[in-house]
């Protein structure tokens, strides 16, 4: 089984309630990174404006290309539910190795902070919340219910999903799981 | 494993919200927030820790030894610091009287406990108090005087039921009345609801919810309103059936809009030239907004903001009756209001115990629409640094000498940051109740450290249309040094030889509270149960709608009003006798001040990642959004400035110095910035802060609105 999110960016208003959210369940440090970006695309010229919002956390993918590069083989793949997992005690850290998940993932997920000591950290997919049967906390924070997780199996077949939106593209090879409601 | 308490509670600061939530306790800190399943926080909730346990929290009494306003302190004990206030407090009201103290209170900190440092001004004989906020009264005035009430909406969960919505002027994503509401606008336009918004900005919540954006220059929302109606007359849309039997003072109206009296025919191409709306996207509006029914026309009160603010809230309450859409299911009254059966803020302040703090012998003034008559016993919010540099001298109720200031921030929040400087520096004495060195604190001559919610049980509301109540459970000690504004209030009692000043644990106060409150009377029957929970959900049919009863059975449930009906032409305010409130709603145009020199008109909004001014110190939320001026890619070009560039806006009162966010989202000729940005001044006083006020000019409205967006500058880059 993979797991995955579901994006509607339909209901996105581009909040960040899911970024805070996450980041104060995973941190409390004030120099804390955000685990998800949300990237706002303005377009069109005035008074024809639109805007769209795009959310990219971890998109713990079929065949992650960071586990591929990792010269400490911090990065795991849980069997049971694809998860993208990373020990932080293996991981050698930013300088040492140069970041190397960071630069091979085509989506930006792996962060780390200042330090040059800092390891890598990224969206965990809240294994301590799924195992409760909770969803990650940025699904259960969204107060426009445009996020879900779950089985990706389940939703690709359904009518006006898809698995690409304006600013992210699916790349063959890698296998992002997330699905998307577009904008259009 | 460390164990975790869960404590279910809510609120952060004074918002239309109050997101109920529950904290993860871990060694009595506050390590984790889960959100309520469905009534979702926004990143201001989950970035309240972060607030809570800030380095920059006070943790001492400070007292001034530089020149007030240098921020030059030395900490002191709480009880030298309380000794000092007690006195002032004595020799202000024995040498000057108690009009001299003037004491502003506001909200931020929320659902605090037991009675305040208000019930203490009360038995010590009293002080001079506020009225007129920088929120709703635009909107509050015209709503008294056209529908007798302000129990005018109808439940969010109804907006499903409208056919059409207008967003006038209202961003619910950003700035949140009553938790879930955007939700709400979800389902409606998943049901197939058309969005149209009409706003000098194209905001978050038009940019997901809205099917086409009007664009409109601030401050001429009524004139756009006015010629809707001229439209709906012109083409004889307009329901007579409705007007005739519920309303007075139509035909005046329509004399006005189809120029009667002053021969200007009140024409979409009249309001094109004012408000830079196309003569033929206002008539589409108007037609559009007439054929489709059930339609929801939906005020924010920023366009009530302005110098005739209480005309644009009354326009679109004429509207919404011409439109026949008052009082059902999937219409509005033209506001977004208090709704029936629901939390209200009708009830009263969550503050248990009497609120009478006034000096003794002033009039009454509930209900009054005379602005004049509550200026000679109260200063007007926006008229505060106006009232203490003139004081009576200058027709304000007192000459002012110690200022009190509780959970507010007024150097930041009131209008005119320079003007406000100026004041604070001639004041005798200034004490700030801060959790924080805000702007204010800065001129405090005693500074005493409150501490947070989450330490103190609390009941607290949301605003307006919210179908529960939250507990808020107090989850964590208060953090050493501080004491809460109850505490405080309770140990100056002491000092000042006041007895039997309530002394009740802060559990009891909510107690008392629940059982005295109407509403929560009304709606709360268990509190141990609602304490538990730390939320009460209350049972109502729904959806409501708040007018009904008087929509479907008039003659038993006459509209409050001397009418008995809604007023169109209000003879209250006829009464007033003043050509700048006239008694039926009129576009009434406000002269702009120097506009060859100054044509950018500026506007100030709630920004998503402050409430007012809390949250702006706090890394996480600036990092998502740092305080930047919106501003048009034509008249940026012009300027060449480019995006992220640092500026300086700047008018006759000061100058403003911040990074530019160039976009198509706003209208030309229109710059805005969010309120809520600490002022900073430099060395030449140029606020590196983001500041609105500094720009905006003190003054209110005749219905005793904040004139916070009818002001002009001029934007300057290439620093």
């Amino acid at each position: 089984m993979q797991l995955g999110f579901f994006f509607d960016q339909t209901r996105c208003s581009g909040c960040e309630a899911c970024v805070l959210a996450c980041k104060q369940w995973h941190s409390e440090d004030e120099d804390a990174v955000d685990y998800i970006t949300v990237i706002e695309q303005e377009k069109g010229s005035y008074p024809d404006v639109q805007v769209k919002w795009l959310f990219l956390p971890c998109f713990h993918c079929a065949d992650p290309p960071c586990i591929k590069v990792c010269p400490a083989e911090a990065i795991a793949k849980r069997a049971e539910d694809g998860l993208v997992t990373v020990d932080r005690g293996k991981c050698l850290g930013k300088l040492e190795c140069g970041a190397l998940c960071q630069k091979a993932c085509p989506y930006g997920a792996p962060r780390f902070r200042e330090q040059p000591s800092a390891k890598m950290e990224k969206c965990d997919g809240c294994p301590d919340r799924l195992e409760q049967g909770k969803d990650p906390i940025c699904v259960a924070s969204c107060p426009l219910f445009a996020l879900a997780f779950g089985p990706t199996t389940e939703r690709e077949t359904r009518s006006g999903v898809t698995r690409e939106v304006d600013g992210f593209r699916y790349r063959n090879g890698v296998g992002p799981s997330i699905t998307f409601k577009p904008k259009r | 494993m460390k164990s975790i308490r869960k404590v279910p509670t809510g609120g952060c600061h004074d918002c239309g919200g109050r997101c109920p939530y529950t904290l993860h306790v871990e060694e009595g800190r506050v390590k984790r927030m889960e959100p309520h399943s469905t009534l979702r926080a926004c990143v201001r909730g989950y970035a309240a820790r972060q607030e809570a346990y800030s380095q920059d929290r006070l943790q001492q009494p400070l007292k001034r030894v530089g020149a007030r306003g240098k921020g030059e302190f030395t900490t002191i004990g709480w009880d030298e610091a309380l000794d000092i206030v007690a006195l002032e407090m004595k020799r202000v009201k024995d040498q000057y009287g108690s009009d001299a103290t003037l004491l502003l209170e506001s909200g931020g900190r929320p659902g605090a406990a037991g009675p305040r440092i208000a019930v203490l001004f009360g038995k010590f004989g009293g002080c001079l108090i506020s009225w007129g906020g920088p929120s709703a009264e635009g909107y509050v005035w015209a709503s008294r005087a056209t529908y007798g009430s302000l129990v005018t909406g109808n439940s969010r969960d109804d907006l499903v039921n409208s056919r059409m919505i207008m967003m006038w002027g209202w961003n619910p994503v950003d700035t949140i009345f009553s938790t879930g509401t955007s939700y709400q606008l979800v389902r409606a336009k998943e049901a197939g609801a058309r969005i149209i918004g009409i706003d000098p900005r194209f905001t978050s919540s038009l940019a997901v919810f809205a099917d086409q954006w009007i664009p409109i220059r601030p401050g001429t929302d009524t004139a756009m309103l006015t010629s809707m109606a001229y439209v709906l007359i012109e083409e004889n849309l307009h329901d007579m059936a409705f007007l005739n039997k519920y309303t007075v003072g139509f035909e005046e109206y329509k004399n006005y809009v189809m120029g009667e009296g002053d021969s200007v025919p009140k024409t979409p191409e009249w309001a094109e030239r004012i408000t830079g709306t196309p003569a033929q996207a206002i008539r589409s509006l108007a037609r559009e907004y007439a054929r489709t029914k059930p339609a929801a026309l939906i005020t924010g009160y920023s366009a009530g903001r302005t110098a005739s603010g209480e005309q644009f809230h009354r326009a679109a309450a004429t509207l919404a009756c011409m439109t026949g859409n008052v009082g059902i299911s999937g219409g509005s009254s033209g506001g977004f209001e208090n709704v029936l059966g629901l939390a209200t803020l009708l009830g009263g302040n969550t503050t248990v115990g009497s609120r009478v703090h006034e000096a003794p012998g002033r009039l009454s003034l509930a209900g009054t629409l005379d602005s004049n008559l509550r200026n000679k016993t109260r200063v007007h919010w926006a008229k505060i640094w106006d009232a203490v540099l003139e004081g009576k001298a200058g027709g304000y109720p007192g000459d002012i000498k110690l200022l009190y200031v509780v959970g507010a921030n007024p150097l930041n929040q009131c209008l005119d940051t320079n003007k406000g400087v100026e004041a604070l520096r001639k004041l005798e004495f200034v004490v700030v109740h801060e959790q924080f060195m805000t702007p204010t604190a800065r001129f405090a001559d005693i500074v005493l450290p409150v501490s947070q919610h989450w330490a103190t049980d609390s009941v607290m509301r949301p605003w307006y249309a919210g179908d529960y109540y939250v507990y808020g459970n107090k989850a964590i000690d208060s953090l050493p040094g501080t004491k809460s504004d109850y505490e405080i209030s309770c140990e100056l009692a002491a000092r000042l030889g006041i007895t039997g000043f309530p002394e009740k644990s802060p559990e009891e106060w909510q107690r008392d509270l629940v059982r005295t409150e109407p509403e929560m009377r009304r709606d709360i029957q268990d509190f141990d149960k609602f304490k538990k929970a730390g939320i009460w959900n209350i049972r109502v049919e729904r959806p409501a709608i708040s007018l009904r009863k008087q929509i479907e059975d008039p003659d038993a449930n006459p509209f409050p009003t001397p009418s008995g009906k809604i007023e169109i032409f209000s003879s209250k305010i006829a009464e007033l006798n003043s050509p700048d409130i006239p008694a039926v709603p009129k576009y009434i145009e406000d002269e702009p001040n120097m506009p060859d020199k100054y044509p950018l008109r500026l506007i100030s909004f709630h920004h998503r990642v402050r409430a007012h001014s809390c949250f702006d110190n706090v890394n996480w939320l600036r990092r998502l959004e740092p305080q930047r001026v919106w501003i048009n890619k034509d008249d940026a070009r012009r300027r060449a400035i480019k995006d992220g560039e640092l500026v300086q806006i700047f008018n006759e009162r000061g100058v403003v110095r911040i990074p530019a966010k160039v976009t198509e989202r706003i209208m030309p000729g229109v710059v805005a910035i969010g309120e809520g940005g600490w002022y900073r001044p430099d060395g030449q006083g140029v606020d590196e802060g983001g500041c609105v006020n500094v720009l905006i000019e003190s003054r209110h409205s005749p219905g005793g609105a904040f004139v916070s967006n009818c002001n002009y500058v001029e934007v300057k880059g290439g620093l």
